[in-house]
């Protein structure tokens, strides 16, 4: 090894950082106020202050068992994972392994399959276990946004789809709705391509447009967490790299969970990955270290294309 | 750790024709110092020249290995061990082809000293390349395995390299302060010595490739082997 004695000379060692500022996100200092369930949770809870709700993991997912069919087999198995507020998060693994499964759970999508149900433990969101009797899976998607594959803009105008959410929450005036359309998307980075045509159909814009305004929609109504299930699989790349901006951009105020099939994207756009592998979740760690040094075989195995 | 097992075909392939590729520049850079030596050592002219032509080869190579590098980076994009190789490779290439310019030099020195008269105490600098060579041998062999355990060895024969080549030209700077009659045949000699040291640092340099390559840990710059990398040696001996 070269003993830093020739550097030393060049450069005062002090002014060497060796990490760069990283994980910058967690300590993300609010900026938006609590919101709806929050209140909801912890009506007057003295002890939570707002510093400790923040740097709190927004999504606690605790030793959940997980089946389709009344318990008899588990599709999850015991997945137990935290994820801190403002944090993209990738959920990668093999086709069937349950990723999907466990982003539906985290807004209760599974409930529309009857014989679903969770077996074991306990799924909490901002605190708030979202299968306790007094949260309604309604309640629960307003703070849990979500983004599917098959882009699915509604057969209305561009305007009309981002101001669908808001409308349901019964905001009529026209000048507040206005103004959180064009907010919205311009978060999802679709204003400008789409000003001059709010009112011509949502289905005339292309898939990579279709998929930015479905994530405008998803914002429009202010969620916590949005989930994503595969957003740019029907995506060129230049729709794929927008969306894959817009992710970086919405980090500002979101925390996101992403299912990628693209350990490309995974890497680009994520500071934590979870692999799952047969329902089970084998390692969860910083993005970076998943794709440079996993602790796990499996993991290397999967990532790096060894899979027989 | 492993360039089998994937399920292209074609990337198992090119991760070895990659490795391949840099071994032989490995051997190529080893034929050279050897050659380079012998031909100060024997008074031979022929095994001068050879080295000196031989380089050609090995700046080939070089550019070979980069594209190849390249290539594989571009159609796989390896992630973690792999991709933890491909970097260490470029780096272990760029050491190799450094090492076989130093041979040249050497090379060009010995065919410049044998021109002139014999001298006598030639053979004293024997120990200090005799280390080196088999310090760049063990170099090539760590890669080959990403030996952890070797690699880990030649990292601490730092300081015994750059002891012998103080002792070595020590002896040599005698003859030159002494103004013996073939002083200026020493003074180059001096030269060839600090080239000799040099190679043994780069055969370090590619031992902490290695070292990245087989455990993620980057240890240039740093005193200590962390003990991560010590304990990831431990289950290389343990799974031999
Ligand atoms: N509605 C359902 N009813 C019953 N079983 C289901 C249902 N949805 C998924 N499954 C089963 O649950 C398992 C996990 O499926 P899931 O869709 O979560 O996998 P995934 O990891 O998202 O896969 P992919 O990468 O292919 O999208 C699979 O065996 C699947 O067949
Ligand atoms: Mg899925």
């Amino acid at each position: 090894m070269v003993t830093p004695s020739t550097i030393d000379k060049l450069f005062n060692m002090d002014t060497l950082v060796k990490e760069p500022a990283a994980k910058a996100t967690i300590s993300d200092t609010p900026s938006t106020t609590p919101k709806t369930m929050d209140q909801h949770t912890q009506p007057s809870s003295a002890a939570s202050t707002p510093s400790a709700t923040e740097t709190k993991p927004v999504i606690e997912i605790d030793n959940v068992s997980f089946s389709y069919d009344n318990g008899k087999t588990n599709t999850l198995r015991d997945i137990s994972l935290d994820i801190a507020p403002k944090q993209v998060t990738a959920f990668i693994g093999p086709s069937g392994c349950g990723k999907s499964t466990l982003l539906r759970c985290l807004n209760r999508m599974n409930d529309l399959v009857e014989t679903s149900m969770i077996s074991h433990g306990e799924i909490r969101i901002m605190g708030q276990d979202i299968h306790a009797k007094d949260v309604s899976a309604i309640e629960l998607r307003k703070q849990v946004g979500m983004v599917f594959q098959k882009y699915n803009p509604f057969p209305k105008s561009i305007y009309d789809n981002v101001a669908y959410g808001l409308r349901i929450q019964g905001i009529k005036n026209k000048s507040k709705l206005d103004e959180a359309v064009e907010k919205s998307l311009r978060g999802a980075a679709l204003w400008d391509e789409v000003k001059d045509r709010l009112k011509t159909s949502a289905l005339g814009l292309s898939g990579g447009q279709q998929q930015r305004l479905c994530i405008a929609r998803t914002i429009a109504v202010q969620p916590k967490v949005i989930l994503m299930d595969e957003p740019c699989s029907a995506l060129d790349p230049i729709a794929t790299a927008k969306v894959e901006q817009l992710i970086m951009d919405l980090r500002q105020d979101f925390t996101i969970v992403i299912v990628t099939h693209s350990m490309q994207q995974a890497s680009r756009v994520s500071d934590r990955t979870a692999f799952f592998y047969l329902g089970e979740l084998i390692e969860y760690d910083e993005t970076n270290k998943i794709f440079t040094n996993p602790a796990e075989q499996r993991t290397e195995a999967y990532i790096s294309g060894r899979f027989g | 750790m492993h360039t089998g097992g994937h399920i292209l075909d074609s990337f198992n392939d090119s991760l070895t024709e990659f490795k391949s590729t840099t071994l032989m520049m490995g051997s190529a850079a080893l034929r050279n110092l050897d050659n380079s030596i012998r031909g100060l050592i024997e008074r031979d002219k022929t095994l001068c020249n050879q080295a000196i032509a031989a380089d050609d080869d090995e700046d080939l190579l070089e550019l070979e290995v980069d594209r190849q590098g390249m290539a594989i980076m571009l159609k796989y994009r390896p992630v973690a061990s792999d991709l933890r190789l491909v970097i260490a490779t470029m780096k272990i290439s760029s050491n190799f082809e450094s090492a076989s310019d130093l041979a040249v030099s050497i090379a060009k020195r010995s065919r410049k000293i044998i021109k002139g008269q014999e001298i006598p105490r030639v053979t004293a600098i024997e120990p200090l390349y005799e280390l080196v060579s088999t310090m760049l041998k063990n170099a090539v062999t760590a890669y080959s395995d990403l030996d952890l355990n070797q690699a880990i060895a030649l990292i601490n024969q730092e300081e015994e390299v750059h002891k012998m080549h103080k002792k070595i030209s020590r002896k040599f700077s005698r003859e030159v302060e002494n103004e013996c009659p073939e002083y200026r045949e020493y003074l180059n000699i001096l030269f060839i010595c600090r080239w000799l040291e040099r190679i043994g640092e780069l055969a370090i340099d590619i031992a902490e490739e290695v070292v990245f390559a087989a455990s993620s840990e980057d240890i240039r710059h740093s005193d200590d082997i962390p003990s991560s990398v010590l304990e990831a040696a431990a289950n290389q001996t343990n799974q031999a």
